[in-house]
């Protein structure tokens, strides 16, 4: 790795400090998803105008897959370098079909399933992560052979789809877990481990690898460390969304494995999160699968026809990036 | 502030290097350098470009390991510190030429950057703020509020963070390569200030810097690098400037054992390019420059004095205020843009050979022709026969020694890649080429080649002006030579004037000793 910055232009120059920006700006630079917030909240809005009776538990647990697969997407992507990661939608059709087809029958169908698909999904995300370090390869290949690996294997251990026993604790993760909203606990797991990350040094580490790889590397940082742990979280957070797929629908399907791929990433940006890495976050994940769930959800009850709905996608991702770079301004350059 | 290292006395030698070597491919950017720095010492770097400072700045940091040579700080030997972690976990911090940090955190997790395990927390969030308040404070009159994001400071302050950063982890010996260069004059007070400190307190400190009244001001002693080897340690009360300058420059010449013959001197004709009141920075001094037909005007100063973005602003390139004009006759052209400046007939040659300049993957003819494309259209299709007609004469002329036309770019040395592209060039009929440290990493002979193509082109009319590193080049070469200090020029040279001595002199702002 070189510290050595590309050949410069009039960098030496005392630049005049930026001009004062409005608040607005400077919340939106520092909370890059008030955009999504503010559209989940319009959106929400306008679903409960036109549909009185809004089922919260329903709703809820038909958005949990999104939002998980949207968190497992982030960490990678925060980390930098490109950091895509395509396989978050096969491993988590992968881990629905191991604990709908392998992990149930077999009696480990209970809460021990959650911590071994998690290792399941964090394994298969440490093998991204180390192959990208090791052979300094772009993410997006390594994750895109890995995607063709696990749909190749999906099909194999479930040529037919699934169906996971009705009795089965998991689908109350899609109703009522006691008193408590089973989706509320789904989406709990990711936010809880991120939380729990935050109280030591590694979300730290991974915005600095994000924001300025040969700055982390120059100041002590181990960066190739801090990347494999960002895509290992990924897997696992993927190896709980199929958990909460697989609840949801109660069958795990190998064809859907491609479904929730670019979707998850879409949610990412339309967060706030920069794809080039360094800012954002999960609320950011979240809030942007929360606009994407809902705005469906919409242009169901007015009776649009849903062939547009990738279209509408498509424009408010355009928005929320276009808003996300004019905010940023004349950006800081990065060396690299 | 408390101590990690327990302090050594003042005296004792803290870091000690010997024979060090380090060459990345065929090119040897250290050849031999061996110096102690004692405890409670501020040490000065000095050298021309290419003199190895920066190399060896990297490897004491340990972001490249040396091939041959040890390191040893306290009294440990190294062979080498294999990643920078391990450089800090030695005692050894380092602020590095380029502002490095990260712009969207916040200066307090700048400052505290590295530190940390990849998990592990080495101290409560109260005591990071307040360490990190205690040394901003004193390196700043006003510091910034801690939870500001770095990317929303200027330059001067980003650089004091990056300083605070390597202070904040409490190092026994503290590199600051270039580090004062972006600091306005309170700060860089208030820096020295802190050295003083420091070094009061036993630590050491390694000054590289372009700055002569600077290194009289605070070193102790001052080593000399010259082409990768150390020449020798001054101290700080038996040296002189014009004894140093004398130490950078040395007797043997750069550019190899090739008789110095002397270029004919041509009389330059009519201005064919000028700028006007061109300032690289906000206060800085504006330039007047008049190109004049038929000479070759040189380019010269320490890296990244101005003299990069002054040559990119001939090419229209933009990031400094004032005007570029093309002059033909009564005629005077605005050069706004790169497009402009191709249709005013002015050539840019980059400095990246790989980055800027060739198709990596494409045949020698395919790297010629871009520019010139178009002419070899016969009847509404491209026709490589008159293109390879073309490209021959270029072969005989720029002596270009390759294989076939058709053979990958990638099979020719680095001074025949070069020639392409200056071929390349060339056969867009410029009137004015503007090179950019043209002769980087190519080899004698091929330097040679270039200089005789210059000459013999100067003499049929066209103007140049050619960024250069090399003193050696700039003093067989050019016709005038303009020295960049501090985004300005600070000094300009005729032919008969230059000499090694008052060129590397200017360099370092040391003009008593030039004249």
């Amino acid at each position: 790795m070189s510290v050595q910055a590309p050949a410069a232009g009039p960098m030496r120059a005392a630049r005049p400090a930026r001009p004062a920006d409005s608040w607005l700006r400077r919340a939106l630079r520092k909370h890059t998803y008030l955009f999504a917030l503010a559209l989940t909240v319009a959106l929400l809005a306008i679903n409960l105008a036109i549909q009185p009776n809004f089922g919260w538990t329903a709703q809820l647990a038909s958005f949990a897959p999104l939002a998980v697969a949207a968190v497992a997407s982030a960490p990678s992507i925060i980390s930098g370098r490109g950091g895509i990661d395509m396989s978050i939608g096969p491993v988590m059709t992968l881990s629905a079909i191991v604990f709908a087809g392998y992990l149930a029958p077999a009696g480990l169908g209970g809460g021990i399933a959650l911590p071994i698909l998690m290792l399941l999904g964090g394994a298969i995300g440490a093998v991204n992560g180390l192959v990208i370090i090791w052979l300094r390869l772009t993410p997006i290949v390594v994750t895109l052979a890995m995607y063709f690996i696990v749909i190749g294997v999906n099909l194999k251990l479930a040529p037919t789809p699934v169906r996971l026993d009705d009795a089965n604790w998991a689908t109350s993760l899609a109703g009522n877990l006691g008193p408590v909203p089973g989706p509320l606990i789904s989406l709990a797991i990711p936010v809880a481990i991120w939380a729990l990350l935050g109280l030591t040094a590694f979300r730290r580490n991974l915005y600095a690898v994000g924001g300025n790889d040969a700055t982390a590397f120059t100041a002590g940082v181990n960066v190739s460390a801090v990347r494999v742990i960002a895509f290992t979280l990924g897997g696992m957070f993927a190896g709980v969304a199929g958990l909460v797929l697989v609840a949801l629908v109660r069958t795990a399907d190998s064809s859907t494995s491609s479904s929730y791929t670019l979707i998850a990433i879409a949610a990412v940006a339309l967060g706030g999160t920069s794809l080039a890495g360094g800012g954002g976050g999960i609320t950011g994940a979240l809030l942007g699968a929360a606009s994407i769930f809902l705005v469906q959800s919409v242009l169901a009850d007015a009776q649009m026809p849903q062939t547009w709905l990738p279209a509408v996608y498509g424009g408010l991702l355009i928005i929320a990036v276009v808003i996300g770079a004019l905010v940023s301004g004349d950006r800081v350059r990065r060396t690299s | 502030m408390p101590t990690r290292y327990e302090r050594l006395p003042a005296g004792e030698v803290l870091l000690s290097l010997r024979s060090i070597r380090k060459a990345f491919g065929a090119t040897v950017a250290v050849r031999d350098a061996s110096f102690e720095v004692r405890a409670g010492e501020v040490h000065a770097l000095m050298g021309e470009n290419g003199s190895g400072k920066s190399t060896l700045v990297k490897i004491l940091s340990g972001v490249h390991a040396p091939d041959r040579g040890t390191i040893s700080v306290r009294g440990t030997s190294h062979a080498a510190f294999r990643s920078p972690k391990e450089a800090l976990a030695a005692g050894v911090a380092t602020v590095f030429q380029e502002v490095l940090a990260t712009p969207n955190r916040s200066v307090l997790d700048n400052l505290w950057l590295g530190a940390d395990g990849v998990f592990r927390i080495s101290r409560s969030q109260r005591e990071r703020r307040r360490l990190a308040e205690e040394v901003l404070a004193e390196l700043l009159e006003s510091p910034p509020s801690l939870d500001t994001l770095v990317g929303d400071l200027d330059l001067s302050d980003r650089q004091a963070c990056a300083i605070a950063r390597a202070v904040l982890r409490q190092p026994s010996l503290l590199v600051l390569d270039e580090a004062t260069s972006a600091l306005d004059f309170d700060t860089r007070n208030r820096l020295f200030a802190m050295i003083r400190r420091q070094v009061a307190a036993g630590a050491g400190v390694i000054l590289i810097t372009h700055r002569m009244d600077e290194v009289r001001e605070i070193a102790d002693r001052v080593t000399v690098l010259r082409t990768g080897e150390t020449v020798d340690t001054l101290s700080g009360e038996d040296w002189t400037t014009a004894e140093l300058v004398r130490l950078m420059t040395g007797q043997a010449s750069l550019v190899g054992d090739a008789p110095e013959q002397e270029l004919a001197r041509r009389e330059p004709g009519q201005v064919v390019l000028r700028t006007r009141q061109l300032r690289l920075g906000a206060d800085r001094a504006p330039i007047d420059f008049a190109l004049r037909a038929g000479e070759i005007v040189g380019l010269a100063g320490l890296e990244g004095q101005g003299q990069d973005a002054f040559l990119r602003s001939l090419w229209g390139l933009g990031g400094a205020s004032g005007t570029v004009e093309r002059v033909e006759g009564e005629r005077a052209i605005p050069v706004p843009s790169k497009y402009a400046a191709r249709r005013a007939g002015i050539a840019y040659v980059p400095r990246e050979r790989r980055a800027e300049s060739i198709f990596e993957w494409m045949s020698i003819l395919d790297n010629f022709t871009p520019p010139t494309l178009t002419r070899d259209r016969r009847g509404g299709l491209l026709s490589s026969r008159a293109a390879l007609t073309r490209f021959s004469d270029y072969i005989g002329r720029l002596r270009i020694k390759l294989g076939r036309p058709a053979d990958g770019i990638g099979t020719l040395s680095g001074g025949n890649q070069q020639k392409v592209i200056i071929a390349r060039w060339l056969a867009a009929d410029p009137a004015i080429l503007l090179l950019n440290d043209p002769t980087r990493g190519i080899d004698i002979g091929a330097k040679r080649d270039l200089y005789a193509l210059l000459g013999e082109l100067a003499e049929r009319g066209l103007a140049v002006v050619m960024l250069s590193t090399e003193v050696d080049e700039h003093l067989e070469l050019m016709d005038r030579v303009l020295v960049f200090r501090d985004e300005e020029v600070s000094a300009e040279f005729s032919h008969a004037e230059l000499s090694r001595e008052t060129l590397v002199a200017s360099f370092f702002g040391a003009e008593e000793v030039a004249r």
